[in-house]
């Protein structure tokens, strides 16, 4: 802060002062902001000594039912000429923060004051202690106490309420800190005292003095923990405006006024600002050192209900826009595309939605300018987003709808800013015209069509369904399907082989099949004996007793001579009985088939000599 | 009443062919409207009521890959492999999901080629075709035997055939059991998994992995799994981080 009072009045003043012949009346008196108190309150003792000397020794009131809290002093010094020569007057004001430790009417004992060797009395206070809290004392009631004029008597806040024609709105706060200072005080006062965390507060730092402020400097703002800030105002001259407070006027001067915005819920404090102040002029100036009072600002958590891509810092009131400088565009010549926020709430702190557009664009990073425009003590602006966007591909693009989701305190609902969609379209270049006989190669480049790999494959636009499916070796069809062929494979091969075994045929069975078919015509042609010719009869018994004869002898009888069976059956070892009986049974045969006329003994002779003959080869066998 | 009661919860709970690929097809237009969470909504509740398959856990992945949530990205997208085997498309979303993966495993090396071989087997058409080889084989063997002696040599060939070819899928598909069978694999779907050295809150942290990392899951205790990267780098990590492919 830039000083604007002179140190030369300052040092010529002091030089005055220590000249100065003689000291005024003293006057030394206690009084007390309130008579009523609770006990969870603090109350302000003041004790006042005027002219007392530089020595003058001030003892507090001590009593064990009352507890100090804190303690401040602040001195005033007059100069006043008169016709008995000029005097000065310095007046010392103690403040003491107090608090009762019990309940009932108590006594505030005496100050005393030691003054060359006199010793003064201020009056001992009664006060009444209630049980928890009391309100404050009421505007304008003379307090209790020595009845000598208080110089700083409802100061230097106001008690009653201040025209809105007098002070700014936010100046309309009703104002607690403490009372007691001197004729200039440093006062910090908010808007609201409640918002919604990242809506704006606007804090403003005031002098306010009944006397001429020359300067102010070493200034130092309070700490803002749990806030961002932005500055609104900062008068580099100390411009006084006229107020009315609790009908005292003073003159007010703005030091600061900035925007806050809480970055979290809940209590957030405001401490004190401090400043050095100059006042007066050449003789009566003097430099205090003020602080201002503490403010708490409760800042509320958003309502739920907010939509999905909502950032706490989107709180105000928003408009989205999105341009691109031209619709139409060559290919690999660059286009803008801007994209603006504009409205109330805390700008530098707001994220845009980023730009999104299509592959066949290359969007580079964005450069953000921001403009802000405070009106009215509100901070507003417009935030742009300048993308460079490079076309890579022919086609007509279409960039993302931009949204922002925000929060308006004002209507307390959640809204959406949006930006309608921008197309652009992109064609290919007209291309340089070709000197004819030039050298080619020596071309600058034509843009390309580019189109490149990778990138997030597409979505896969049908669908069959199936379920969480069992392996494959464990469905139902697949075991069958494993053991069933071979099983089906060895099943014939076995099948196979017992065919085979059946379908076998040893001489031995053969045999015994021939015979038992020899016995079989034996016994078809006893059956013929009676019901057919005699030709059919020695014919059958001729094919019963050859094929008996093969299956015994082992080789085929047909065709052989007499004496050629003779030697077989010799040779098989057969009687000659038997062989005789043979040969006889086949000549009988032979007889009667080529002259028939046989008579039926003869038959049953032949069927006799046969039977015989097989029933000795088997007895024989 | 309570007929109609019933009524109305299964026509809630049951979709029909129509209806599911009506679902589909939704999911896809809010996906091309850049609305990724609701693509992802539609997609999951298609799923939920039995309407999975490869297309669907394909489309799931690159929807919630466009949304920026890689555990799940990974995740469905490993699941449309492990049914479809190995697919251009799906091998490239799995890459670029990789791509955006936090964390580096070094000295990892490639994956066995077994699993490799596993991981690529379409499981269904392998499994058909040693089954319709194995059939065949047998049938031209036994038909064989009622053949003359040319034909009989001609079944008897392609009999050869046919067992070469059921070999040869069945190798595969024996391949593919034993991986399936001794082989669990993981993806991190939480932010972030510490892997601790043993298995309780008090372990000391070895190392942290986060959503996308594909991990080996060894075995389990608790509410822990340990888990294997693939440098061979093990811990014990919190279930629920993790889910199974």
């Amino acid at each position: 802060m830039k000083r604007t009072g002179s140190q030369l009045a300052g040092a010529f003043a002091l030089c005055f002062f220590a000249a100065a012949p003689a000291l005024a009346d003293v006057e030394f008196y206690q009084s007390v902001d309130r008579d009523q108190v609770g006990l969870e309150d603090s109350f302000h003792l003041s004790i006042v000594a005027s002219g007392a000397p530089e020595d003058a020794q001030i003892q507090f009131p001590s009593s064990s039912d009352f507890e100090v809290l804190s303690r401040s002093q602040s001195t005033q010094m007059s100069y006043q000429l008169g016709g008995s020569g000029a005097s000065f007057n310095r007046t010392q004001k103690f403040v003491l923060v107090m608090r009762a430790k019990k309940v009932g009417t108590l006594i505030l004992p005496s100050a005393v004051m030691t003054a060359s060797g006199k010793t003064y009395r201020t009056e001992p206070l009664k006060i009444t202690v209630k049980p928890g809290r009391v309100p404050g004392p009421i505007a304008g009631r003379p307090k209790r106490g020595a009845q000598i004029p208080d110089p700083f008597r409802g100061f230097p806040f106001p008690d009653e309420p201040v025209g809105s024609d007098e002070l700014d709105p936010e100046e309309s706060i009703p104002f607690r800190g403490p009372r007691e200072e001197a004729d200039v005080f440093l006062r910090a006062s908010v808007d609201k005292q409640e918002v919604y965390a990242g809506d704006q507060v606007t804090l403003s730092l005031h002098i306010l003095s009944r006397v001429d402020v020359s300067g102010v400097d070493s200034v130092t703002l309070p700490k803002l923990d749990g806030f961002w800030s932005e500055d609104i105002e900062s008068p580099t001259q100390l411009s006084g405006e006229q107020k009315l407070i609790n009908g005292v006027p003073y003159r007010a001067f703005l030091l600061k006024r900035l925007a806050l915005f809480p970055v979290k819920p809940g209590a957030l404090k405001i401490s004190s600002a401090e400043a050095d102040i100059t006042t007066g002029f050449i003789f009566t100036g003097r430099r205090v050192h003020r602080l201002s009072n503490e403010l708490t600002v409760q800042a509320k958590p958003l309502p739920p209900g907010a939509a999905s891509g909502f950032s706490s810092s989107s709180i105000g009131k928003w408009k989205l826009s999105a341009e691109v400088s031209q619709a139409q565009v060559e290919l690999g010549q660059p286009v803008t595309v801007k994209v603006s926020l504009e409205g109330r709430g805390n700008l530098k702190n707001i994220a845009l939605p980023p730009l999104r557009g299509p592959a066949g664009l290359r969007i580079y990073d964005p450069t953000t300018t921001d403009k802000l425009t405070p009106s009215r003590g509100r901070i507003a602006g417009k935030r742009t987003q300048e993308y460079l966007v490079m076309p890579q591909q022919t086609g007509t693009f279409t960039f993302s709808a931009l949204s922002l989701p925000y929060f308006d305190p004002q209507t307390e609902r959640y809204e959406e800013a949006t930006a309608e969609p921008v197309s652009l379209v992109v064609i290919t270049g007209k291309g340089g015209a070709i000197a004819m006989g030039g050298d080619r190669s020596q071309l600058p480049s034509e843009p390309k069509n580019i189109l490149p790999s990778g990138g997030v494959r597409p979505l896969r636009y049908h669908a069959s369904f199936r379920g969480e499916q069992e392996p494959i070796w464990r469905a139902a069809f697949f075991l069958p399907s494993l053991v069933g062929p071979p099983a089906l494979w060895l099943g014939l091969i076995l099948i196979g082989l017992v065919r085979n075994r059946l379908n076998q045929q040893d001489e031995k069975s053969v045999r015994r099949r021939r015979t038992r078919a020899a016995h079989r015509r034996l016994a078809r042609a006893d059956a013929l004996k009676a019901s057919g010719t005699s030709q059919a009869f020695y014919a059958e018994v001729e094919k019963a007793l050859r094929e008996f004869l093969e299956v015994r002898l082992g080789v085929s009888v047909v065709g052989l001579t007499r004496t050629a069976l003779s030697e077989r059956l010799n040779r098989a070892g057969v009687s000659d009985e038997q062989r005789v009986r043979i040969l006889q049974v086949l000549d009988a045969c032979d007889q009667a088939r080529f002259a028939p006329g046989g008579d039926g003994g003869q038959q049953d002779w032949v069927l006799e000599q046969v039977q015989t003959v097989m029933d000795c080869w088997k007895q024989k066998k | 009443m309570i007929h109609l009661v019933w009524l109305s919860l299964l026509s809630q709970s049951y979709y029909t062919p129509q209806e599911a690929q009506e679902i589909f097809s939704r999911a896809g237009e809010a996906y091309y409207r850049e609305d990724y969470a609701a693509a992802k909504q539609e997609y999951l509740k298609l799923l939920s009521h039995g309407f999975g398959g490869s297309d669907v856990l394909y489309n799931l992945g690159t929807a919630c890959l466009n949304h920026g949530e890689l555990g799940d990205a990974v995740l469905y997208l490993e699941r449309a492999r492990r049914l479809e085997g190995n697919s251009s498309d799906i091998e490239a979303n799995l890459t670029i999901a990789k791509s955006r993966q936090l964390d580096q495993v070094l000295g990892s090396s490639e994956d066995p080629f077994v699993e490799r071989l596993a991981n690529a087997i379409r499981e269904r058409a392998i499994g058909i075709a040693f089954v319709v080889a194995w059939g065949f084989g047998f049938l031209t063997l036994s038909l064989s035997r009622f053949f003359s002696r040319r034909p009989r040599l001609l079944g008897r060939t392609m009999a050869i055939a046919f067992f070469t070819l059921a070999l040869a899928n069945g190798g595969l598909l024996m391949i593919r059991a034993y991986v399936r069978r001794t082989h669990t694999d993981g993806v991190v779907t939480a932010k972030t998994v510490q892997a601790r050295e043993f298995p309780q809150d008090a372990g000391k942290v070895s190392f942290e992995i986060h959503s996308g990392l594909k991990v080996r899951v060894l075995e389990s205790s608790g509410k822990y799994l340990r888990l294997r990267l693939p440098n061979g780098l093990e811990g014990w990590a919190q279930a629920e981080g993790i889910s199974i492919i």
